[in-house]
């Protein structure tokens, strides 16, 4: 599908054609079921394009006002031949005869409902520090958190492997390292550890304001800083640290120096953002914000160098597992696991390598890979996910290996968007024949019958009683008169 | 319109021996009744076979042809030819001439054979909105069977209810009828071990009730003469 296609379906959208639905077909790479060898290190110029045109298709069905169903599919062998048929019919212009080209496309579903407001349901996971001679709720804290749920134009299709899987992928390996630090009092930090998977991050980043204020007032005064984990996976080795309080202020300033003399030993480039926050403006663009309303230094660490629109860069039709790159993701593992950890030790500025590749503390790439084969093929769109969801339990179950004290939180989402059920259906091409056939058809039939009818009569009757059969009335008169 | 091809097919199907019946002097001579009770033998003879099936046949899965299985299955095809005898010769009748008893049987055979195996799938498939050559071609089927139904009844008469048959005949009819009544023996050989596609097997069933049709003919009209 090329650009020009793309503009003909804003144009039939943005007309308002009265349509009976419309259908997309995707290519096969995007389906879950195909498997393909090459992983997202390929820089194919074709996937750029694509990923582009599906980028622009999204904003677009999003954000327009459409009164006919839209129905995303995948190409496979029978509908290319399907959609073959009906083009060559439509360039030679004849009209749909029995055997050739007249299709009707039925989906089966009942009436989508309205769903009941969405639970959003965080995850906490409460690593303890060494505790010296008084209580640990007085050691200083570190959040980590990443939100783990998507939103897309097709909720069933929503993977968000890059926004955020590669966040969810990143908090649970930086967890599972530091747990391995925790375990010996003897390498355990003076720094109590908070790892967060936040639900309702497409909509402001609701579920990390009511996670935030559940907090106690002890707690959240002894954050000393939380880093928010937002996709690292594409191949670019440029990340951003987006702020909220000016990059003047110490803190920021220690914080961001850490990352970056991390960053040149791992071969990537951090950079420093910073963004205002209109406490009048509901628009929530970055996680770190919600800490920043409630006074809590935060940042976030992400790939992208703008702060996105609302619902964009939530995970889409186009954030397939196929355009993220691991290595991406494993070098953004160690920057941030190297940094906390540095700051944690008090390591700052020394030539120490913590989490040395190969070693038992290096970062595992069969774990991250199959977290993030699990978190592609799982669509996370928070409405549909149940409190109970499996996917839910197990980032819990894998929270409580890691960390000491597991904590579930269930919130509703704030009444912003009003969601709708039925996210999959079937879709039946019938090739039919037209009216004009039957009819055609009935005409053949009844000659048939007639001159069969006729020859039965002749050849049993007798051609005379054929004859009569048409000129009895006529006989009668005469025979009266 | 799919209730419209429903109706094309069905006058298709069943059209045939509702105009057989009103065009040949068989409605002048009041034969009905004659017909209902050859359809009631038919499917009495339906039900005798469809229990030797199930009690001697195997299942096989494949769609292959079995030769020990298709003999077994020409063989009970054989109760169709007892069922027939019995129709023509044990019913009893009013006083109808030969010529049309025969032709009254086998309307009626023919008439229940299509309902018992066409009209089930014609109302469950040709209603749907897919579109395929099957009901059409399962009509012309059934037309061919008329004319097989009807030239079997007229040998069948032949065979047992005329005495006085000419010597050199007899072989001739008896090899007429056993072809006509191993008609599904063969049609199911080319659809499954020849392989030959629906479309193709009804053309030579319609080819085989022409020329079968023209013989017990051309046999009957022979066998008529010495009497007449």
């Amino acid at each position: 599908m090329g650009k020009r296609r793309l503009k003909a379906v804003t144009e039939y959208i943005g007309q308002r054609k009265p349509l009976g639905g419309l259908l997309f077909l995707l290519p096969r790479i995007f389906s879950s079921e195909y498997k393909d060898s090459a992983g997202g290190d390929d820089e194919k110029p074709g996937k750029e394009l694509l990923w582009n045109i599906l980028v622009e298709l999204e904003r677009l069905l999003i954000h327009a006002n459409i009164r006919y169903p839209v129905y995303f599919a995948f190409e496979d062998d029978k509908i290319d031949a399907v959609l073959a048929d009906v083009k060559r019919n439509d360039a030679t212009g004849l009209p749909a005869t029995a055997t050739t080209g007249g299709y009707k496309l039925v989906v089966t579903a009942p009436e989508p409902r309205k769903l009941a407001p969405p639970t959003m349901t965080n995850i906490q996971g409460w690593l303890p520090g060494l505790k010296a001679d008084g209580d640990s709720n007085q050691l200083p804290t570190i959040a980590i958190v990443a939100s783990y749920d998507t939103f897309g134009a097709a909720p069933a299709l929503s993977v968000g492997s890059d926004s955020n899987g590669s966040g969810v992928v990143a908090l649970l390996e930086i967890a599972r390292l530091f747990s391995l630090l925790y375990k010996n009092p003897k390498t355990r930090g003076r720094y109590n550890l908070l790892f967060g998977l936040t639900s309702g991050g497409p909509y402001n980043y609701n579920g990390t304001h009511k996670w935030l204020r559940s907090f106690d007032q002890r707690l959240r005064e002894s954050i000393d800083y939380a880093i928010c984990l937002n996709s690292f996976g594409s191949v670019d080795n440029e990340l951003w640290l987006h702020v909220s309080k000016p990059p003047e202020n110490a803190y920021i300033k220690q914080i961001f120096e850490g990352f970056h003399n991390v960053a040149e030993e791992v071969d990537l480039k951090v950079g420093l953002r910073h963004k205002k926050i209109n406490i009048s403006n509901p628009r929530v663009a970055w996680e770190h914000e919600q800490f920043s309303r409630l006074r809590v230094t935060a940042a976030t660490l992400s790939e992208l160098p703008l702060a996105p629109e609302l619902l964009e860069s939530t995970g889409g039709l186009f954030d397939n597992r196929h355009f993220v790159s691991e290595a991406a993701i494993f070098r953004s593992i160690k920057l941030v696991a190297e940094s906390l950890a540095r700051h944690i030790y008090g390591q700052q500025g020394k030539n120490v390598n913590i989490f040395a590749d190969d070693s038992s503390l290096g970062v595992n790439p069969s774990y991250v890979q199959s977290w993030l084969d699990l978190l592609s093929r799982t669509p996370r769109v928070a409405p549909f996910l149940s409190k109970t969801d499996p996917l839910i339990m197990a980032m819990e179950k894998e929270l409580e290996v890691h960390t000491v004290e597991v904590n579930v939180q269930h919130e509703v989402l704030d009444g912003m968007f009003t969601f709708y059920d039925l996210t999959n259906a079937k879709l039946y091409i019938y090739q039919v024949a037209s009216v004009t056939f039957d009819l055609l058809l009935l005409l053949v039939l009844g000659s048939y019958l007639i001159i069969l009818f006729s020859f039965l009569v002749i050849t049993t009757r007798g051609l005379d009683d054929l004859i009569s059969l048409f000129r009895r009335p006529p006989s009668r008169k005469v025979k009266t008169a | 319109m799919t209730m419209f091809h429903f109706f094309n097919c069905a006058i298709l199907t069943f059209g045939p021996h509702a105009v057989y019946y009103s065009a040949t002097p068989l409605s002048e001579y009041d034969t009905l009744g004659t017909s209902v009770k050859a359809a009631l033998v038919y499917l009495g003879t339906a039900l005798v076979k469809l229990v030797c099936l199930a009690t001697f046949l195997n299942v096989s899965e494949s769609d292959s042809f079995d030769p020990y299985q298709e003999l077994l299955k020409a063989l009970i095809g054989f109760i169709d030819v007892a069922g027939l005898y019995f129709a023509l010769t044990q019913l009893t009748h009013r006083n109808i001439s030969q010529n049309h008893k025969f032709q009254a049987v086998g309307l009626g055979w023919a008439f229940a054979d299509s309902v018992l195996h066409r009209l089930a799938p014609l109302w469950v498939g040709a209603r749907g909105l897919e579109f395929t050559w099957d009901y059409i071609l399962q009509g012309l089927e059934a037309n061919a069977n008329l004319v097989l139904s009807i030239s079997l009844a007229a040998l069948g008469s032949l065979m047992w209810l005329r005495k006085n048959k000419p010597r050199t005949l007899i072989p001739i009819i008896y090899a007429c009828a056993g072809i006509v009544s191993t008609m599904p023996s063969i049609t199911s050989y080319l659809r499954r071990g020849l392989g030959w596609h629906f479309a193709e097997v009804v053309g030579f069933e319609l080819f085989v009730s022409l020329v079968m049709a023209f013989f017990s003919w051309q046999l009957f009209s022979t066998c008529q003469k010495p009497s007449a």
